[in-house]
């Protein structure tokens, strides 16, 4: 399965023109959002971890 | 500003504005993306409207911004941003996250204010024919690709609003106040009440 980048249609010459970003972006748009704070939380837990740890 | 422990760190209008920003950007977003996801509305109509209260809205952020405010506090990254404890008002990543917002917001706004003139709104004929195909596209394009980094941003933002070490920063766009203790790990106090 592709995904597109891109939104077209066609002028009426039959041109092929944009018509905006493919709505296939929004789950990527949204999964980077998840995805920045999985990572985050992930950070999060490894540095309190050794943090606690450091402080014995 | 400061008051026993207390900084002040939003004034009111502010908060205010944080908060109506924030209603008008949920509202844009819902109007334009649930269509996406097949939720079928009249979204038009609440979507311009929304609109241009986000415009009238980041119009007096930046008048106060410029004229009552230093937006050097928010938009000049320093050295000192680097080193935990040393950050001014804001820090780095609160910086990063209002330079992105700044682009998302204001991509939006232009190209959704230049589009009103191709669907039409009550005070503005319709005239789809000002602009060719193609330029239509790329302003669309522009206004899509904004939307995409406000779904992104919202969630990001959201999350670092909610976390329990950042809470501070949450209760201050609140009740507009945070303690010499809440800013201490990040920043520094002297900094943060010469308004730097």
């Amino acid at each position: 399965m592709s995904m597109n980048i891109l939104r077209y249609g066609h002028d009426s010459y039959g041109e092929q023109v944009v018509n905006g970003a493919s709505w296939d972006l929004l789950p990527v748009a949204f999964w980077a959002g998840v995805a920045v704070i999985v990572i985050h939380l992930v950070y999060r837990a490894f540095s309190r971890r050794s943090a606690h740890k450091g402080g014995g | 500003m400061a008051q026993d422990n207390r900084i002040l760190r939003h004034a009111g209008i502010d908060r205010l504005f944080h908060w109506l920003t924030a209603a008008a950007m949920t509202v844009l977003l819902a109007t334009s993306l649930l269509p996406v996801i097949g939720v079928r509305f009249a979204w038009y109509g609440i979507h311009w409207v929304a609109g241009l209260l986000l415009t009238v809205l980041i119009l007096l952020h930046i008048v106060r911004g410029v004229f009552w405010q230093r937006p050097s506090t928010v938009f000049v990254i320093r050295s000192t941003d680097l080193h935990s404890g040393r950050a001014g008002k804001y820090t780095l990543p609160q910086k990063l996250m209002h330079l992105a917002w700044t682009v998302a917001v204001l991509v939006a706004i232009v190209t959704g204010l230049l589009m009103l003139r191709k669907a039409g709104v009550s005070f503005l004929e319709r005239d789809p024919y000002v602009r060719s195909l193609a330029a239509w596209g790329v302003l669309t394009l522009l206004h899509d690709l904004a939307a995409l980094l406000s779904v992104f941003l919202i969630l990001v933002h959201v999350y670092f609003g909610i976390l329990p070490e950042k809470r501070a920063y949450l209760r201050a766009m609140l009740s507009g106040w945070v303690t010499r203790a809440d800013l201490k790990p990040e920043h520094d106090v002297d900094r943060v009440e010469r308004g730097d």
